[in-house]
């Protein structure tokens, strides 16, 4: 009897950390070490207010996800094709997929450069991260593989203990984090733009409402789902804003002292990165910072095609599953295949010096989708005939909609930027 | 010309023409059909909604001279004001790219397209397409590459199979194949499909079969799922489906449950099957506690061979599990253990006492799941009984749920479950 009660409570515990923990934390996967560790070292705390403002924006979109599961018991591509019909749905599938494998490009990305820091080349480091990648999926049962890596996931605590270790100034934190300041920079805006598309990613929500349906919850469970996604992304962005205090105060002061400053215009290194954790690891920062980077490009780049390809059958009423053989779910395999294909096959395209810009302008692209995505959430979600009593309040629609319309004005400015070289 | 059969995607967005005395004017476009009664088998198509300049106006069928290349010609131009969605299905709107249980297949698609033909003098709804062919007609590539298309094997469902969910309000209709037809199915192709439905779903179609269909089903979910269904269903409803469920199965979903959840439901069961019930939720999950079911075969060491067999007759069909048989005293203890085909080779009049094994492997209930199980192995049993320290039989742990107990995670069970449910497959019970 007391074992049980034990475990009943465990259980609660982990009961609390949910699909919005699990989600919120996923956006610290190499394409997010990457950006906050580049905001900080490149802008010091200057990005800092923009985080505080993305936690209620990420709170908002992540909670009107969960409620389209809790409320419809189906999964965001589903509502897609029965509100906005094929076409519609066929778009924004081809544009996830796309992003979704730029994203783990990324990863791999991460892996290649965290490999090289230990001296083993991309060449062997990418096919054998593939390799292992597959073993997981197709191999390895799934709570085994979930745990392993949210153990390896403390290793982000070091940002925390870094950032302390490294004495920043902590009024000047709290006023950057608080008093918004733009920094005149080209390279502002695109970290700007990144920070949110890493932030609060387009796969998210497709990821999240699935969770959420998938553990059957309904309209009565909404107080714990919300409970969960508050929770879950106050956490993740305090982490990412530990990760921004940390460069800061350590790549970022050095620079203003005289060092060597970092443009991520100008092809940075994994290397330069990992400084952020000598004040706690010391020597050891260099192994720290690519035992992170692995950590999360193997379980991303593992879960992000998987999911994808489930997301994109769910649409198209094919068959999805892994307990099915490749002859019964064809586009499904194909897909999951095909997607780390495509990704680990640009990572050893694009040449070495250009890795961690592939990392922070796919950040930027999923900033790009995301108003769009935003839009079709925001339509679905005030449809009386589709979510009951459960629609939209006041309140959630003017945050949900100044996002899309912030990140959207962002992403165009950032576009034209590009496009008229300003 | 008559339209003889096609599908509704190629036909939407096609002019509307009204044809008077030879001139030919273009009224609008063609945006949807209408059923007026859509619980006939082959329903007829009663309407055209056309789009047009005034909004969107009704054109009964009979208006409609012909279908041609270059549109719908109507003999006049349409004024009806459509009617109302709760009236009236309309093909487009209500159907297209909704889900439909496609219970053959034993998966949920979506409808993709509708074949429509002339039959028995009207238009009728024939087929709903789930294919890839209506998705590709749908994104205009059929037009592009026809010969791709054409090679694609199609995949449609004749609508006389073809029926709502009940209760179901009509701006959400998910069709399924005929209830009956569901209740025929495996449990485990059943819980397949009920995996694959939205949980609100799912608990309206386990509403719909019996209490032991649906106990067969509800074995074979996911935890997660079970709870949502049988929070959907009602107490008293709940209760019916749980006490027809496998103990140990009962059990486990009954742990999953708030306290005084449990408590509701285990008021509603008969007395005895609650009292089991109480006692395997205090056990862990992992032990044989939490294993075992109280659902075996027992008998008193007096007993002739022929009085057993009478008795397993009797009793079997409530009983999963008879492979063998307990020998139990007026206290409960555990005396003894004989197989049915020890039973059955025995001479009639010969007692329990005189053929049974006194040599019986039993667990305590504490025992770790992978203990159970390397026991079962190594004694080849099909069923390990479980006492407590004083002997008395409290349950059996059969070969395999212990075999589910130490491959908790299926192989099949994988990164990350998301959008469709990893079934528990659970070998069926022994023999």
């Amino acid at each position: 009897m007391r074992l049980r009660l034990s475990r009943r409570s465990l259980f609660a515990f982990f009961a609390v950390l949910g699909p919005g923990f699990v989600t919120a934390s996923a956006g610290n996967d190499v394409g997010g070490i990457a950006t906050y560790s580049a905001a900080g070292a490149q802008f010091g705390y200057a990005t800092l207010w923009s985080l505080l403002a993305l936690t209620l924006s990420l709170i908002v979109v992540q909670e009107m996800a969960g409620r389209m599961g809790a409320v419809t018991g189906q999964g965001l591509a589903g509502l897609i094709r029965e509100n906005f019909g094929l076409r519609i749905t066929f778009v924004t599938m081809l544009a996830l997929f796309f992003v979704n494998t730029g994203i783990a490009a990324t990863e791999f990305a991460g892996i290649a450069a965290a490999s090289e820091l230990f001296g083993i080349s991309r060449f062997i480091a990418i096919p054998a991260s593939m390799a292992i990648v597959f073993l997981l999926v197709l191999r390895l049962p799934n709570k085994i593989v979930e745990r392993v890596f949210v153990v390896f996931s403390l290793i982000y605590l070091t940002y925390v203990v870094s950032g302390v270790l490294a004495h920043p100034n902590w009024s000047e934190v709290a006023r950057d984090a608080v008093v918004p300041r733009i920094v005149k920079n080209p390279a502002f805006l695109v970290t700007i733009v990144g920070l949110i598309g890493t932030t609060i990613s387009p796969y998210m929500q497709f990821f999240l409402q699935s969770q959420v349906v998938d553990k059957g919850s309904r309209a009565r469970d909404l107080p714990a789902i919300r409970a969960d996604i508050i929770v879950g992304s106050v956490l993740a962005i305090a982490l990412a804003g530990f990760m921004i205090v940390a460069n800061g105060a350590t790549i970022f002061q050095a620079t203003l002292h005289g060092g060597h400053p970092i443009d991520i215009n100008a092809n940075p290194q994994a290397v330069d990165f990992a400084r952020a954790l000598e004040p706690l690891a010391g020597h050891f920062a260099e192994v720290i910072f690519a035992l992170g980077i692995l950590n999360a490009g193997l379980f991303t780049a593992a879960v992000l095609p998987l999911s994808t390809a489930y997301i994109v059958c769910e649409a198209f009423g094919l068959e999805a599953s892994l307990d099915r053989r490749f002859r019964e779910a064809p586009v499904f395999y194909s897909l999951f295949a095909g997607a780390i294909l495509l990704a680990a096959g640009l990572v050893l395209l694009v040449p070495k010096e250009s890795l961690f810009k592939l990392i922070i302008y796919a950040q930027v692209v999923q900033g790009v989708l995301l108003p769009l995505e935003l839009v079709l959430m925001l339509v679905i979600v005030n449809r009386p005939r589709v979510m009951g009593s459960h629609v939209n309040t006041r309140t959630l629609n003017a945050i949900a909609w100044a996002t899309a319309i912030v990140i959207g004005s962002l992403a165009l400015v950032y576009v034209w930027q590009s496009l008229t070289g300003a | 010309m008559p339209f003889h059969e096609g599908f509704v995607s190629e036909l939407v967005g096609r002019s509307a023409i009204v044809e008077r005395g030879g001139s030919r004017d273009v009224v609008g476009r063609v945006a949807d059909f209408v059923v007026e009664h859509p619980e006939d088998t082959f329903p007829r198509i009663d309407a055209v909604i056309v789009k047009t300049r005034h909004g969107e106006l009704a054109a009964p069928i009979a208006d409609v001279a012909s279908f041609d290349d270059g549109g719908i010609v109507l003999t006049k131009a349409p004024t009806v004001v459509r009617p109302p969605d709760d009236e009236a299905l309309y093909l487009i709107e209500d159907l297209f790219d909704k889900q439909i249980v496609d219970v053959d297949g034993r998966k949920v698609v979506r409808i993709n397209d509708i074949e429509i033909a002339r039959t028995a003098g009207a238009l009728r709804v024939v087929a709903a397409d789930i294919g890839v062919g209506g998705l590709l007609r749908r994104l205009g590539i059929a037009k592009i590459m026809p010969r791709v298309v054409d090679r694609v094997p199609r995949s449609l469902i004749a609508w006389d199979n073809v029926a709502p969910l009940r209760d179901l309000s009509p701006t959400q209709i998910r069709l399924s194949v005929s209830e009956k037809r569901l209740s025929r199915l495996h449990p485990t192709e059943l819980a397949e499909i009920l995996g694959d439905l939205s949980a609100q779903d799912a608990a309206r179609v386990v509403g719909s079969l019996d209490d032991e269909r649906a106990a067969d089903a509800l074995e074979h979910l996911e935890p997660d799922v079970q709870r949502s269904i049988i929070d959907d269903l009602g107490t008293a409803r709940a209760a019916d489906i749980i006490e027809e469920m496998d103990s140990d199965d009962a059990a486990d979903l009954l742990g999953e449950l708030p306290e005084d959840r449990q408590n509701e439901l285990l008021a509603e069961m008969d007395a005895q099957t609650a009292d089991d019930l109480r006692e395997l939720v205090a056990y862990a999950d992992d032990t044989a506690g939490g294993l075992m079911t109280t659902d075996y075969f027992w008998i008193y060491p007096h007993r002739t061979v022929t009085a057993t067999i009478a008795k397993i007759r009797e009793i079997a069909p409530e009983t999963e599990f008879i492979y063998y048989l307990y020998v139990l005293d007026q206290s409960e203890k555990l005396l003894g253990v004989l197989s049915l085909r020890t039973l059955l080779l025995a001479e009639p009049n010969a007692t329990i006492h005189s053929i049974m094994d006194e040599e019986v492997v039993s667990v305590r209930p504490d025992v770790s799941a992978e203990d159970v199980a390397s026991t079962i192995a190594r004694y080849d049993l099909l069923a390990c009984p479980v006492t407590d320290d004083r002997g008395t039989m409290l349950g059996i742990v059969t070969v395999d749920d212990a075999i589910d107990a130490i491959i908790p995670e299926r192989l099949t069970r994988k990164l990350p479950r998301l959008t469709k449910r990893g079934q528990q497959r659970r070998a069926e019970t022994v023999g």
